[in-house]
């Protein structure tokens, strides 16, 4: 019973960052049909961009604000920089190669990824950082009642994964851009004949995308510590897969496929085997592409002759 | 059935496959990332070791040594460290004895067949007389057939596994660091004897290195009667903290046989986290202070910390003020191998040019560093492992490694 207990946390914790990431993959999807294989590169540069925050302001052992403010900081500071690393590869990568074959993005995607692993490496270097963040937070603090763990990253991480969903459900459903960014998903021509600039909306599309990456990157560097540059590689598989087991291009979707795929791979960790729980994570997609195969939450597209 | 959705899974086999085929391949030469190491280091290798019969008659030496490494790739932080230390360790004995060695670097990524196409491409080079490296057991074996086959002698920094000198299939290989043999009887020991544990927990990290050392240490605490559960994870996993639900609160201890050691404090953090008690057990592989410092957790090394070794101190001064102090136990075995290749290649010198490789491997093999940086002396026996070594236990107590064992 505890261990199990302890699984749907780690679980829950995982699939938290899963969805964020996949929430970027279905978005750009969404308006582009385009798959962003470089997302997983921007997921590790926000995870890069926290921790020289976070060294910038002292470390974790000495930091010069409170952990209550150096927490939003770190999290902004990783969304905003994410996001323009996201605008930047759509501008460069991808724009120029929006009417050609849907191979040269895809290729272009690949390669913007090793571009980005690579500048990295060169930049930062090879060794894997810590963000040391049991010195921030005391591993011990927060719910441990029995069976239960539950220490305050881990609620934190679960906290902001839910409230920025919430946020960007209400986002795309009330808000003005919301509505372009929908519109252009479903119809980009009849929407630039609306008046729409479609280039503006996806831009923005990127920067929202590319800024949950960020933040999932950040919320990663929080519970799990480690950042290295090729840490976005698995992370962007598992995202990629999240947001195509919840039906690819749908927001509710990404979430509820981020959060399988957290929980598949906790308890086939816990109860198949630490050695292959990949293979169960991406059995799980396989069943899906077999019996539902435009996912979750995904919709049959119709196609008028 | 949307085409775009069937599309999806092929593009993650794609995306896979082409990830696979870049980690074999990417740049030959090394990112650097570093900075390089100037030749700034002539008064400070007074301490570091050479002895064997340095006869450079007349002319300066001048020869090429081929350096395997991961230096980049998942292993790449093992890989600029050792790249780091082994330039160190040329410039240095260059600076010292008036030879102009210079060193022929050649990426492995960790990677046997990447590690083969290295050898093949130093064994062409007929100004090769010796290889430094490769840094893992895998690459050893990979590349043994060729290396035996060209004479070419090669001193691995790091590869411990102990099948690779037992049954003299690769003649001309050596190694400075002792092998698994010595390793994993003296943590079984010490966590029977001085952690008093009954039931211990072995989790891998799915390397060569990683299950050679676990199979060993395995073997003695059965003989022991202590019972033992094993696992197996992926370095690259993001999370820990479903394998460690598993740990039961009689396990009393977790040996984790493992290369990363940010990898490890994370693994100890997540007990932590878990509330379990069980003490954490690290190899040399996680043996850096700077990375692995969860208190009250013990690390095997096959030296102290060169930090404190007295005869290490203007070397470890110069890589500090060259490099930084964020260094574990790969770096310094690699400055040693370049010692002792380069005094080997110095013992055959005639005339400014080094002898033929196979009079290099005699010369090398034969080679006896009186002091090292590692806090005694080197000498290599017949099979190639180093006369003597032995492993040591440290605990980590306020953050600092104390000898125990």
């Amino acid at each position: 019973m505890g261990q199990f207990v302890q699984l749907v946390v780690n679980g829950l914790t995982l699939g938290s960052v899963y969805a964020l990431i996949a929430l970027g993959y279905s978005l750009v999807y969404g308006v582009l049909k385009l798959l962003n294989f470089a997302h997983g590169e921007v997921y590790m540069i926000g995870a890069f961009l926290g921790y020289g925050t976070l060294h910038t302001l002292g470390g974790a052992a000495d930091p010069a604000l409170p952990v209550a403010v150096l927490l939003p900081v770190l999290l902004v500071v990783a969304a905003l920089g994410s996001g323009l690393v996201g605008v930047a590869i759509e501008r460069f990568a991808y724009r120029p190669l929006r009417t050609a074959p849907r191979i040269a993005p895809l290729v272009s995607a690949l390669g913007t990824s090793f571009f980005l692993q690579n500048a990295v490496l060169l930049v930062v270097g090879a060794r894997i950082l810590r963000y040391e963040s049991e010195k921030l937070v005391n591993v011990r603090s927060g719910i441990h009642e029995g069976v239960l763990n539950v220490s305050v990253m881990r609620l934190l991480v679960i906290g902001v994964s839910f409230s920025v969903m919430i946020g960007l459900t209400i986002f795309m459903r009330r808000s003005k851009l919301g509505k372009a960014m929908r519109a252009t998903s479903y119809d980009p021509e009849a929407a630039q004949m609306m008046g729409l600039d479609v280039n503006r909306v996806i831009m923005v599309t990127f920067f929202i995308g590319s800024a949950l990456a960020g933040v999932a990157g950040v919320m990663s560097g929080l519970v799990y510590n480690r950042v290295f540059q090729t840490m976005g590689f698995v992370a962007g598989l598992k995202g990629f897969t999240a947001s195509v087991v919840g039906g690819i291009g749908s927001v509710q979707g990404a979430m509820a496929g981020g959060l399988i795929i957290g929980f598949a791979e906790s308890f086939a960790q816990g109860y198949v085997s630490t050695t292959f729980y990949d293979v169960v994570v991406f059995l799980v997609l396989i069943g899906f592409m077999l019996i539902r195969p435009r996912g979750l939450f995904g919709v049959a597209e119709l196609k008028k002759v | 059935m949307s085409k775009k959705l069937l599309f999806a899974p092929l593009a993650v086999l794609l995306l896979a496959a082409t990830a696979c085929g870049s980690d074999s391949k990417s740049s030959g030469d090394t990112a650097a990332p570093a900075g390089t190491t100037a030749g700034t280091t002539a008064a400070t290798t007074g301490a570091a070791a050479t002895t064997a019969a340095p006869s450079a008659g007349g002319a300066a030496c001048s020869a090429k040594i081929g350096f395997m490494g991961p230096f980049t790739g998942d292993a790449a932080s093992i890989g600029q460290e050792q790249l780091n230390w082994g330039k160190l360790g040329i410039d240095d004995f260059n600076a010292k004895n008036g030879t102009t060695f210079s060193l022929v670097e050649t990426d492995t990524q960790l990677d046997p067949a990447q590690a083969t196409t290295g050898a093949q491409k130093l064994i062409s080079d007929a100004d090769v007389v010796a290889v430094l490296g490769p840094a893992g057991s895998q690459e050893v074996e990979a590349i043994g057939p060729a290396m035996t086959t060209a004479k070419l002698a090669y001193v691995s920094p790091s590869a411990t596994r102990t099948s690779l000198t037992v049954d003299g299939k690769m003649p001309t290989f050596a190694r400075v660091v002792p092998n698994d043999d010595a390793q994993g009887p003296t943590i079984a020991n010490f966590v029977k004897d001085t952690i008093k544990a009954t039931k211990v927990l072995i989790v891998d990290d799915q390397t060569s290195y990683s299950t050679g050392l676990a199979d060993s240490a395995t073997a003695t605490w059965k003989t022991l009667g202590v019972e033992v559960l094993r696992e197996s994870i992926a370095q690259k996993s993001t999370d820990f903290s479903s394998l460690v639900a598993k740990v039961t609160d009689d396990v009393g201890a977790v040996f984790l046989p493992w290369q990363i050691a940010a990898n490890a404090q994370q693994f100890g953090t997540q007990l932590a986290e878990q509330g379990k008690k069980a003490v954490v057990v690290g190899s040399d592989g996680v043996y850096s202070p700077s990375d692995f410092s969860l208190e009250g957790a013990y690390v095997s090394s096959f030296a102290p910390d060169v930090r404190g070794v007295p005869a290490a101190a203007d070397v470890v001064a110069a890589y500090q003020k060259a490099h930084d102090d964020k260094f574990g136990t790969f770096g310094p075995p690699v400055y040693v191998a370049a010692q002792l290749i380069a005094t080997g290649i110095q013992a055959t010198c005639k005339d400014g040019k080094p002898g033929a490789r196979a009079d290099v491997t005699t010369a090398i093999k034969a080679t006896k560093l009186d002091n090292t940086i590692l806090g005694g002396p080197v000498a290599l026996d017949a099979n190639g492992d180093v006369v003597g070594a032995k492993f040591y236990m440290s605990q980590i107590k306020g953050g600092k490694y104390t000898l125990v064992g």
